[in-house]
């Protein structure tokens, strides 16, 4: 599935929040770009996985071969900052950073947008690509229809 | 390894907020007393295994050249709190391998002025933006960050799988505050109700004010040597059982296997009871525990570190706690100087101490009267099983 794009101006510098692209990661990051969430999946037990890791975690085989995911997953957990903790995400609080549970398996940290109320522990959401102001991309899920 | 080393002697300084004093200070003022309490000479240290370096703490390479210590064993575990049991495994380890004979070990740690911890100008932020997450799962690009978080995300998903109202996690520090209130050097030591329990706001929701401990500055030396040696010291606490703490795709920092966040997918905890190695090297099961000492950075981990431990099964601990069990005169004491909520956060030393102190009966106002057996436990699972005189 290819996500919607949300050109943001929240956080104005994201210098100090976003990892290196290396070249373990690029792919995860240049899908994102592309609007598509990209992750690995073992070549032997072909279950996916997070974080960018050379061993799958549920059988041990080394190596894996990025994918395009649906995108869809729902909420595992979730949390509302209350406190400012990363000073480049102010504008937003009180904002709502989750775990969601992937519907490939895998749980991805990552903010919830366009919430109504507080969020439900299994609600769907879906991916909605953030376009941050330094050009690069991250993923953020939102509410979406029950598949 | 039974009772094959014991912790021989034992120092602190109170903890508190030091702003004018140096952790060299700090750690001079521990590992003297530590040596004065074991009655033995600093020259017969010849192994030294430290917590947390600088710039919290002092390293290994420092404190031996500054306090004077000649050894010929010496590490130092990375800078979080979740190693203190660990720095005392690899002393009683050193010890019974014979690759030293007393071993110090040091947690020592100005820890006031960090700033907010978790804060993005707080030391130790980079380490927030390692590939595969920070060190409690942080992960800045989702505005996931300090560890206060971590817990929180824990906590959510316990109280959706488990059930029960979740203002009951009152419970755990106004346990440990009411153990607080018997322990002069605590930083908070007024007692607290549920009502203001309810009215503590928000840090990072579900999780409030109250949840979350007071870091403080201080020090603390414990001496390990062999059982051998240990016979004639004047007062050994005796290290009956360890275990080594958990990692890997399915462990997260602040809750069970299956709780958190940054594991592999299929996580589930076979929740083992007491059916553990430090249970079994102690030759004990849970029901000989006389008091309990958990790593309490935020309350709900006080919850999770009592169902691995094995005192009671996963989802119960919200009950467990209830009614006073773990507080002053409980059924299973817990924190028993009032923990890292109140007592203060020294990253597990102060709760060191305290075993120690408990076992020896010196524990004053908040003695645990008759107490033979304590344990340390973190939610990533590791253990340190202690016994008083003549448990050995």
């Amino acid at each position: 599935m290819t996500a919607l794009i949300v050109a943001v101006e929240v956080p104005a510098d994201p210098s100090g929040l976003l990892p290196p692209v290396t070249s373990d990661t690029a792919p995860f990051w240049n899908g994102l770009a592309q609007g598509e969430l990209r992750l690995q999946g073992c070549d032997a037990c072909n279950k996916a996985r997070w974080p960018v890791s050379p061993v799958c975690p549920h059988c041990g085989a080394p190596g894996g071969t990025f994918r395009t995911l649906s995108g869809r997953g729902t909420v595992f957990s979730w949390v509302r900052y209350h406190r400012s903790y990363l000073p480049e995400f102010d504008p937003l609080l009180p904002y709502v950073s989750a775990t969601v549970l992937l519907s490939e398996g895998p749980r991805l940290p990552a903010r919830l947008r366009d919430l109504n109320g507080d969020p439900t522990i299994g609600q769907p959401v879906e991916l909605a690509v953030e376009h941050w102001p330094g050009g690069r991309h991250v993923a953020t899920f939102r509410p979406a229809e029950a598949p | 390894m039974r009772a094959a080393t014991a912790i021989i002697g034992a120092g602190t300084t109170e903890v508190g907020r030091y702003p004018d004093r140096t952790v060299t200070d700090l750690a001079s003022e521990a590992v003297t007393r530590a040596l004065a309490d074991a009655g033995i000479a600093r020259r017969e240290v010849d192994g030294l295994v430290v917590h947390i370096g600088a710039p919290r703490g002092l390293d290994y390479d420092e404190a031996a050249a500054l306090l004077g210590l000649d050894v010929r064993f010496a590490s130092q575990t990375w800078s979080h709190g979740r190693f203190a049991a660990t720095v005392v495994h690899h002393a009683a380890m050193a010890v019974a391998s014979g690759m030293a004979d007393v071993v110090l070990c040091l947690g020592a740690y100005r820890n006031s002025n960090l700033g907010q911890i978790g804060g993005r100008n707080s030391w130790g932020y980079e380490e927030t933006l390692r590939p595969g997450g920070g060190p409690h799962s942080e992960a800045p690009f989702a505005g996931f960050n300090g560890p206060v978080a971590a817990a929180a995300m824990a906590a959510q998903r316990y109280f959706h799988v488990h059930g029960g109202d979740r203002e009951k996690l009152a419970a755990v520090p106004l346990a440990f505050r009411a153990h607080a209130a018997r322990n002069p050097a605590a930083r908070h030591r007024k007692p607290i109700t549920e009502a203001e329990y309810g009215a503590s706001p928000f840090i990072v929701e579900p999780l409030r004010l109250l949840d979350c401990s007071a870091v403080v500055d201080g020090a603390v030396a414990l001496l390990v040597t062999r059982a051998d040696r240990a016979r004639s010291a004047p007062a050994p606490v005796w290290l009956l059982g360890m275990q080594g703490l958990s990692a890997g795709p399915r462990q997260f920092i602040f809750g069970q296997p299956g709780l958190g966040i940054g594991q592999a997918a299929d996580a589930a905890w076979d929740w083992p009871g007491g059916d553990q190695p430090a249970y079994r090297m102690a030759g004990i099961g849970p029901d000989a525990v006389d008091l309990v000492q958990v790593y309490d950075a935020f309350s709900p981990l006080a919850l999770f570190s009592l169902e691995r431990l094995g005192h009671c099964r996963p989802g119960e601990a919200l009950d467990f706690v209830q009614g006073g069990r773990i507080g002053p005169a409980g059924a299973l004491p817990v924190n028993t100087s009032g923990g890292m909520l109140s007592e203060g956060h020294l990253n597990g030393w102060s709760q060191m101490m305290e075993m120690v102190r408990q076992l020896r009966g010196a524990a004053g106002e908040r003695q645990v009267p008759g107490a033979r057996i304590a344990q340390w436990g973190t939610s990533l699972g590791d253990q340190l099983i202690l016994g008083a005189e003549g448990t050995a």
